[in-house]
């Protein structure tokens, strides 16, 4: 028996934390999440896999993207000439809220009800394999579903597939579930989807979650993919293969230089780029570790992202060339310490404790929590240190204006 | 800063109106309504700006109509300014003059100079009445460290500069009620965006309906096509039935001339009548062969024509040779009756020569005739006595006429050829009876045929007439008649009864004399023609059988057609005994013969077969066999082709076009089944074209790319925005940090504040109470006995003392800061008078360190104030 495990297509969804990016980068960028999905089907074709199993988030119902369901269905159109079976449970993102989909899908694709189904295949070796799973029909499943998965049925093969995440006690909405339930199963094989960095949480019988096959922000690093499953005496043995398109990285650059210029810093940092093309395209978000801190003039021009664009345009084909383009860009310096004659630390930390309260945040930000796309931002755990720590540089740099001018 | 003049163009009540101040204490004494209130109000305006419309009562407008608006002079830094300020937009119009320096500042660095005082500090710490000691209630920790921070008690200028900066910073990306800002900007933008995505969007829903379309419509278009196909194949079914139209047309014309079907005609008939024919045909040739070889062998043995005749026809010819004797007897029967019949018809002629009368005989006499004849006679032969003789001479000679002029009856023969043929007769007998077997018959018949000849000769000859005699005799005859005629008369009524009574018997010819003997010669006539009559029918039989005889011979044999019967007969005879001769002497020929025979024999019953062969077909002959033959030949041809022409058009073809009428139904049909073609076609053809549009459609939404660029752009300007706001919030946090920061270094100041209060407080309570404490959310005071009260558990006036301590506390410990006048407008009427003075006093006291401002109605004040210090407010 062989089978494709894959998840999270995430088909047509925007990159987040990008801007100011030349046109061919951005169409290259917005086809990515097609080709990665079309390297999974052209590995099923090539394979000629037994099935292909989608655990999830195909596409972002919110999105409503014409391409995703237009690009779908040719390819389903095309494991459909192969005889290849399609196996899919929609995960929160693609929920299941009407049945356009299931009627316009080919017959090859099964669409898993909004209750546990078992489809049983027959395969060509005349083994057989049953697969439980269901499809969210709404945003959020608050409930443990693994309830309702039956036991391993008497097929040679029992999979099941789960788009959801490990429960943790409180504010579960995604079908939550424990390891040890799945176990329980005795299933031959766990297709898990949700969550997009592919991880194991069981070697075996695997029980997996094979991550997206796309990056879609800086957050989402390295390669993506998915699992080519085979069976192997009574095991199935699951193989990654790479399939983005578009890789993102962070590495962090170095700058020695004690005082750098902003000129000097993009040298370095293009030289750098460049000297190890790389095989897949990269979307490089490069942290500068600076060794003194920047003035607060070239830090005002980073921080605006003004430096960032320079770079870009001066750069771009030099970077292309060597598939490697920072589109982002987050530095560190040393915060400055010194102390200033009317103002000890003392009172800078007295302050920052008064001001980065979450509920001086939350007044700052005031009626900006209305927008959707800000209060998200906002509300990310990461956001308020980031804020308190480029704060902080900010007046570590003006610190140091306020030295020079003292001096 | 330190204000020495108020001058008010038009203010409140007042207008044109000058206040000089002192540096330490001004007190300005008025009762209620004469201004106190209005003059702090101006200094807020003149400095911070006029309150809005919107707030007519705090805007002191003045009543009279006057210029609104009004001048402080002060000074700061050692500098003398001049501020003014009268009606106009956004807090009033503001000149700003460094009477120093003689230099117009620009309006915008008023706040600046003022820094770091403002309006609310102004309000809420510099500016004392009575309502907002009162609040006292509200005063806690943070309030107080607000109002420190506010002032900006660090001192830092740098810092407060950034912070500003900051907030200026800030304020360009982002005002919560702004629309330049950056971030306002792109928030529209982006609820733009957002919209025209929604309207992109709506292609979502539109795309799977096209989808549905296509698919609804493709299962159409399949069931259409499908359609097409049974159309298409019945349109060209009707198209070829319409091309076999006239096949069909020739099958039903060949139908129609469907014979009743003949049996024994067929192929095999022919060629067994072909064979019978040919076998006949063989036969013949094997005779004809066999015959001219018997010919040649015959010729050969010198054998006569009428020999081989006979030969060949022995056969037939044996029954005609067994009835020669039969033959022979009936020809001598023939001889005899012909001789006796010859013998009665010569007796009869006789008698009627003798007593015929016009050809008929007389009858005989009844016995009464004979009588009254009798009788008559008698009569009559006396009368005729005398005329005997000449009656007896003419009755001669009318005898003679008579035989002269014979009967019509008796013309058949002439004289000679009867001599001849009795002559011949005679002969014959003669030598007839030599061939009979006895000399005694041999002589019989000589002898008759000797009498037969004499007979003809002598007998028949007698009675020869002659003509020249004849008129003689009537000549004679008519000499007696006259003679007689005389004589006559007499006996002519005996001979009229005697001629009537011949007459009635048809006996007028005969003599009356004769009557007598011609009555026995009537019966004996009348018996000899019923014998002639037996006999005559007796030759006949006889003749006829002699002339049968000879007419088969003749028959068989022609060459002996016209030989008599002797003649043939001997022939026949010798050609038997030649045949026997034959036979025993010639055995080749005989086989020859025989093989003829035989080949008769094959031939016959091959000629045979063919004729039963044709008789069981009802038919006369082979040409009519034949005639049938091609006629069923040509049925068949017929059926053939009818059969090739339904093959042609096939069975179920040709059970269609049997149920149709005619042509141009066909055609109709044909044409109807054509425009339904043509019809599906087009519907397919529209649905094609419908389809292509789709696609087209589809094609259009797939690969517009509006949603994910409209998307992507979405995602840009989300980035943007965030990194625009993170700026803002960090530039916002970064000033509110410098502010906290330098609060937290202000707050150092709070024990100083707080000590100076309660100096302060225990001055003003004349030391009932000893020491005040500020917790983080309210403040407490100690009283000399050690109790600690919380300010809700003080008296009004003890709170309102309370307040009134911290913020003068706060004011001196500011000092160094911001030099602030403290303008006290009626606060202290809640106190008791002794508490009044004391608050006095330490006004009076603490005017040393800052310059205070004090409006009252408590004339009592002059007790504790110098005299030069106070004002009256109303002239």
């Amino acid at each position: 028996m062989k089978f494709i495990h894959a998840a999270d297509l995430h088909l047509d969804s925007p990159f987040l934390g990008l801007q100011d990016l030349p046109t061919s980068l951005l169409t290259q960028i917005r086809e990515s999440t097609f080709t990665a999905a079309t390297r999974v089907f052209d590995r099923a074709l090539a394979e000629q896999v037994d099935f292909v199993l989608l655990a999830g988030d195909l596409f972002d119902r919110a999105e409503q993207s014409v391409a995703a369901q237009a690009y779908l269905i040719e390819q389903f159109d095309r494991l459909a000439q192969a005889q290849i079976p399609v196996i899919l449970g929609f995960g929160n993102h693609d929920f299941l809220a009407d049945r356009h989909m299931s009627i316009a899908y080919p017959d090859n694709v099964t669409v898993l009800g909004p209750q546990v189904t078992t489809v049983t295949l027959k395969l060509r070796d005349g083994q057989t394999v049953a697969i439980s799973g269901f499809s969210y029909d709404q945003r959020w499943v608050a409930h443990d579903p693994l309830a309702t998965f039956p036991e391993h049925a008497a097929t040679d093969w029992h999979l099941g597939m789960l788009h959801g995440a490990v429960a943790t006690g409180s504010g579960d909405h995604y079908a939550p579930f424990t390891v040890a339930e799945l176990l329980a199963k005795r299933y031959d094989y766990w297709a898990l989807g949700h969550i997009h960095q592919r991880q194991f949480l069981n070697e075996n019988p695997p029980i997996l979650y094979a991550g997206n096959t796309q990056g879609r922000d800086r957050t989402e690093t390295g390669e993506r993919g998915a699992y080519l499953v085979t069976s192997q005496d009574h095991r199935l043995v699951p193989e990654f293969f790479s399939t983005s398109a578009l890789v993102w990285t962070n590495p962090t650059l170095t700058i020695a230089t004690p005082t750098p210029t902003l000129a000097e810093i993009g040298d370095q940092l293009a030289a750098w780029l460049t000297q190890d093309p790389a095989t897949t395209p990269e979307l490089v978000v490069p942290t500068l570790a600076l060794s003194g801190p920047l003035s607060a003039a070239d830090q005002a021009q980073v921080t605006s992202g003004d430096w960032l664009a320079l770079f870009q345009r001066t750069y771009l084909r030099a970077m292309q060339a060597a598939q490697r383009v920072a589109v982002a860009l987050r530095w560190e310096s040393p915060v400055a310490t010194t102390e200033t004659p009317q103002l000890d630390t003392r009172y800078w930390t007295t302050g920052a404790d008064q001001v980065f309260t979450s509920e001086n945040l939350q007044d700052l930000f005031g009626k900006l929590a209305q927008e959707p796309a800000l209060a998200d931002w906002f509300t990310d755990p990461t956001t308020a240190p980031a804020l308190r720590e480029e704060a902080a540089k900010l007046l570590a740099a003006l610190a140091g204006e306020e030295d020079d001018h003292a001096s | 800063m330190r204000l020495n003049r108020l001058t008010i163009y038009g203010f409140g009540q007042f207008h044109d109106r000058t206040f000089d101040l002192r540096p330490g204490l001004t007190v300005f004494l008025g009762a209620n309504e004469a201004g106190k209130s209005t003059l702090t109000q101006f200094i807020s305006a003149i400095l911070f700006g006029f309150p809005t419309k919107k707030h007519p009562t705090l805007r002191y407008e003045p009543l009279d109509g006057s210029r609104f608006g009004g001048e402080i002079s002060f000074t700061q830094g050692g500098q003398d300014y001049l501020v003014t300020r009268v009606d106009g937009p956004r807090g009033g119009k503001v000149t700003l003059h460094n009477v120093t320096s003689d230099l117009k500042l620009p309006a915008t660095s008023l706040p600046h100079l003022l820094a770091p005082m403002d309006a609310t500090l102004f309000q809420q710490v510099y500016a004392i009445n009575e309502p907002r000691l009162a609040a006292v209630f509200a005063t806690s920790k943070q309030e107080l460290v607000d109002h420190l921070r506010q002032v900006g008690a660090v001192g830092s200028d740098f810092w407060l500069a950034q912070a500003s900066q900051l907030d200026e910073a800030a304020n360009a990306r982002y005002k919560p009620q702004g629309r330049n800002p950056e971030l306002n900007r792109w928030l529209l933008a982006y609820r733009e965006l957002r919209a025209k995505l929604d309207r992109a969007n709506a292609a979502y829903p539109k795309y799977w309906e096209l989808l549905d379309q296509r698919r609804q419509l493709t299962q159409e278009q399949a069931t259409l096509r499908q359609t097409l196909q049974v159309e298409r194949q019945r349109v060209t079914t009707g198209e070829q039935r319409l091309a076999k139209w006239p096949i069909y047309q020739q099958w039903t014309a060949l139908a129609t001339a469907n014979d009743p079907v003949a049996t024994g005609f067929a192929p095999q008939d022919a060629a067994t009548l072909e064979r019978l024919v040919n076998q006949q045909q063989v036969t013949q040739e094997s005779l004809t062969h066999d015959q001219q070889e018997l010919t040649t062998q015959r010729q050969a043995a010198q054998l006569t024509p009428l020999f081989q005749h006979y030969l060949e026809m022995a056969d037939r010819l044996a029954p005609t040779l067994a009835t020669i004797p039969d033959t022979l007897v009936a020809a001598h029967t023939v001889e005899q009756e012909g001789s006796q019949q010859a013998d009665f018809q010569n007796r009869a002629e006789s008698l009627e020569r003798q007593y015929a009368h016009q050809g008929q005989m007389p009858r005989a006499f009844s016995l009464a005739t004979l009588q009254e004849v009798t009788q008559l006679r008698q009569e009559l032969t006396t009368a005729n006595q005398k005329r005997r003789r000449l009656q007896q001479n003419l009755n001669d000679l009318n005898e003679q006429f008579r035989q002269q002029q014979p009967t019509r009856q008796q013309q058949r023969n002439p004289l000679a050829d009867k001599q001849v043929g009795w002559l011949a007769a005679g002969l014959i007998v003669l030598i007839g009876s030599l061939f009979l077997p006895s000399a005694f018959l041999k002589l019989g018949g000589a002898l008759v045929g000797v009498a037969v000849g004499y007979y003809g000769a002598f007998i028949v000859s007698s009675g020869t007439p002659a003509t020249q005699q004849t008129d003689e005799l009537e000549a004679e005859i008519r000499d007696l008649q006259a003679q007689l005629r005389e004589g006559t008369s007499a006996t002519t009524e005996l001979t009229n009864r005697l001629d009537a009574i011949g007459e009635s018997h048809g006996m007028a010819d005969v003599p009356l004399e004769e009557w007598a003997t011609a009555q026995g010669a009537i019966a004996e006539w009348e018996r000899l023609t019923r014998q002639l009559e037996a006999v005559t029918t007796d030759l006949q039989a006889a003749q006829q059988t002699v002339t049968d005889f000879q007419k088969n011979v003749g028959a068989i044999l022609p060459e002996l057609a016209d030989h008599d019967l002797q003649d043939q007969v001997d022939q026949l005879l010798d050609l038997q005994r030649q045949q026997q001769r034959l036979a025993t002497r010639d055995s080749d020929l005989s086989a020859l013969s025989e093989r003829v025979k035989r080949d008769h024999t094959i031939l016959a019953q091959a000629t045979a077969a063919v004729t039963t062969f044709l008789q069981t077909r009802n038919v006369t002959d082979s040409q009519a066999f034949y005639q049938q033959y091609r006629t069923v030949q040509e049925r068949d041809q017929r059926q053939q082709r009818r059969a090739d022409l339904a093959h042609q058009l096939g069975e179920a073809d040709l059970a269609v076009l049997q149920g149709v009428a005619d042509e141009a139904t066909l055609q109709a049909t044909f044409e109807q089944d054509r425009q339904q073609l043509a019809a599906t076609q087009a519907q397919i053809d529209k649905g094609n074209e419908r389809l292509a549009t789709l696609a087209g459609q589809i094609d259009q939404l797939t690969s517009s790319g509006t949603q994910a660029a409209l998307r992507q752009k979405l995602a840009d300007l989300e980035t943007r925005m965030i990194a625009t706001t993170r700026r803002w919030l960090v530039d916002r946090l970064a000033s509110q940090w410098i502010a906290a920061a330098l609060a937290a270094a202000s707050s150092d100041r709070l024990p100083q504040i707080v000590t100076k209060a309660s100096e302060f407080y225990g001055k003003l309570t004349e030391n009932r109470y000893t020491e005040i404490e500020l917790t983080e959310t309210t403040l407490r005071v100690r009283r000399r006995d050690g109790e600690w009260r919380t300010v809700s558990q003080l008296s009004r006036g003890t709170a309102e003392q309370l307040d009134f301590a911290v913020k003068l506390a706060f004011a001196i410990v500011m000092t160094q800061q911001v030099q602030m006048p403290v303008v006290i407008d009626d606060g202290l009427v809640n106190f008791d008078a002794q508490r009044r003075h004391q608050a006095y006093r330490l006004l009076d006291e603490i005017s040393h360190d800052t310059q205070v401002i004090l409006m009252t109605a408590d004339t009592a004040i002059t007790t504790d104030v110098a005299e030069q210090q106070i004002s009256q407010l109303v002239d």
